[in-house]
């Protein structure tokens, strides 16, 4: 025993004595880099170190630069291009901050699209920190699902279960995505545009109007375009207040407005618990390729009905969901860098998506005319906006609407119903569109 | 190639609506299919509220019994 213990002791000096051995080597090698350091004059240092700055970049870009891609960049886009996108993101905060535009997301996007446009730094690039957060959980579509399980932790499908028709209002407004995608081909067409129909079909879930599938989508079908799409997608999702009202007026009469729904019957826990488990099961048999969103919101869904879970549906509706709201939401603002952003796509794609908003609650309304049509409980027609997603803003934009035309007319909890059924729809739709490009 | 893409994309639309509309029909019938079976045989018990107001009941009468009787003895006694 003494022997074992003299050996280790010996053994540890040894260790030791060889690492103090090794230690001068070590300084002799950084000696050897200082030397390589050569004495400039001092204006020589000066003049260096101003060619490093921010606003010769600006001024003088540099030739050789190259994008996140190693792709060139025209001088136009490294110079002027930043500054412009620089102010954009400074609008762009106007906007969350003062107008109050979804600031959860618009702020870390427009941020993430400040940092992006600064020269030299290269924080967008593939070694820049916003890069890596791209390549993280932007380019493996990994972010939305997890703010997917966190909206599902959130959703309440008890309005719809106890008035399940209305999931067909819910339906009806994903004509605002397919309607704008025939739009997308239709410039390509004239040959205003130059959209694949990939691009295309991306640009068309903006009228989803659901943030996390338009990522996903975009994503997966057209990365080039994923800035212009994120920005459109929030802007005008919080711009819902301002576009729905005034085509929901023009598609009803005052005595349609003044419909009163019958009130919703009480939905017991279990056929709470059971419909996440249906609808998945449906996506399975009907639509695999729409599983990955519709499984990841079912999951947070179960969770939260379960009712035994109740730190992992606090998760899921709050730190979960706010820490991966950060990094979503820089990884896209990276991809408004001046060379992605500042191209004539870009401004069809604003164009676009709030023709898919404005086709989305047409439909909707339109849809709800047609079920009073049939026999059957009267459904007031301006829950039908509310089939757009955007939840829970579009249906409190039906109550509101509501309210005006009569004051004791409460549409909220009717027009969650479509709401969420809007969130399942576009997913489907999402799913359609995967599937024919696979 | 001189594909008519606008066609194309009016076949997307029917295929993504179709499939769309399918999906919540089917759902609509699975829903009101699944809240019949649900509440049929397995309807929500709410053992805690009816019993806990039948107690109550039954607790009030003997409270009021037990005063009413207190009452009279006192008058009595």
């Amino acid at each position: 025993m003494k022997f074992l213990v003299i050996k280790l002791l010996a053994l540890m000096l040894f260790s030791f004595s060889v690492l103090y051995a090794s230690a001068p080597t070590v300084e002799v090698s950084l000696t050897h880099m200082e030397e390589t350091y050569e004495t400039k004059p001092f204006s020589e240092m000066v003049g260096g170190f101003l060619k490093s700055t921010g606003i010769n970049a600006f001024i003088n870009p540099d030739p050789d630069e190259l994008d996140a891609h190693g792709k060139e960049i025209s001088d136009f886009h490294k110079s002027w291009g930043r500054i412009l996108m620089i102010l954009l993101t400074f609008f762009l905060f106007w906007l969350a901050i003062r107008k109050g535009f979804e600031p959860l997301l618009l702020l870390p996007i427009a941020f993430g699209g400040l940092l992006a446009n600064i020269p030299i730094a290269g924080i967008a690039g593939d070694d820049g920190f916003l890069g890596v957060i791209y390549n993280m959980g932007l380019a493996n579509e990994m972010f939305p699902i997890l703010i997917f399980m966190g909206v599902g932790a959130m959703t309440d499908f008890g309005p719809l279960l106890s008035n399940p028709k209305t999931a067909l209002l819910g339906g009806a407004a994903q004509f605002g995505i397919f309607g704008t995608l025939v739009g997308a081909v239709a410039l390509t067409q004239m040959g205003f545009a130059d959209f694949t129909l990939q691009q295309a079909s991306a640009i068309s879930i903006i009228g989803g109007a659901d943030g996390p599938t338009s990522i996903f989508i975009a994503t997966k079908l057209a990365p080039e375009l994923l800035g212009a799409i994120a920005v459109a997608s929030y802007s005008y999702m919080a711009m819902v207040p301002i576009i729905q009202p005034p085509i929901m007026r023009a598609l009803t009469t005052e005595a349609e407005r003044k419909i009163k729904m019958t009130t919703l019957r009480h939905v017991s826990r279990l056929e709470k618990l059971v419909f996440p488990i249906l609808v998945l099961t449906l996506a399975i048999l009907v639509l695999p390729a729409a599983t990955p969103l519709v499984g990841a919101f079912m999951f947070g869904n179960f969770l939260k009905e379960s009712g035994v879970v109740e730190r992992l549906n606090d998760t899921l509706q709050n730190s979960l969901i706010n820490t991966v709201t950060i990094f979503l939401g820089l990884g896209v603002g990276s991809k408004l860098a001046a060379e992605e952003f500042l191209v004539p796509d870009t401004m069809f794609i604003m164009a676009l998506g709030i023709v898919a908003f404005s086709v989305g609650t047409a439909s909707g309304v339109i849809m709800a005319k047609i079920m009073n049509m049939f026999p059957g409980h009267k459904v007031n027609p301006l829950i039908g906006s509310a089939g757009v997603s955007a939840v829970p803003m579009a249906a409190r934009v039906s109550n509101k609407v509501g309210m005006e035309a009569d004051r004791t007319n409460m549409l909220l909890m009717h027009a969650m119903g479509p709401n969420v059924a809007g969130v399942i729809g576009s997913a489907v739709a999402a799913g359609v569109l995967i599937s024919l490009f696979i | 190639m001189d594909t008519n893409l606008v066609l194309e994309g009016f076949k997307f639309m029917g295929l993504g609506m179709g499939t769309v509309f399918l999906f919540l029909i089917v759902l609509i019938l699975m829903m009101n299919l699944m809240s019949k079976i649900i509440n049929k045989f397995f309807p929500e018990v709410k053992p805690n509220a009816s019993a806990s107001t039948v107690n109550n009941q039954n607790n009030n009468k003997k409270i009021v019994a037990a005063i009413t009787a207190a009452i009279k003895h006192h008058k009595e006694g």
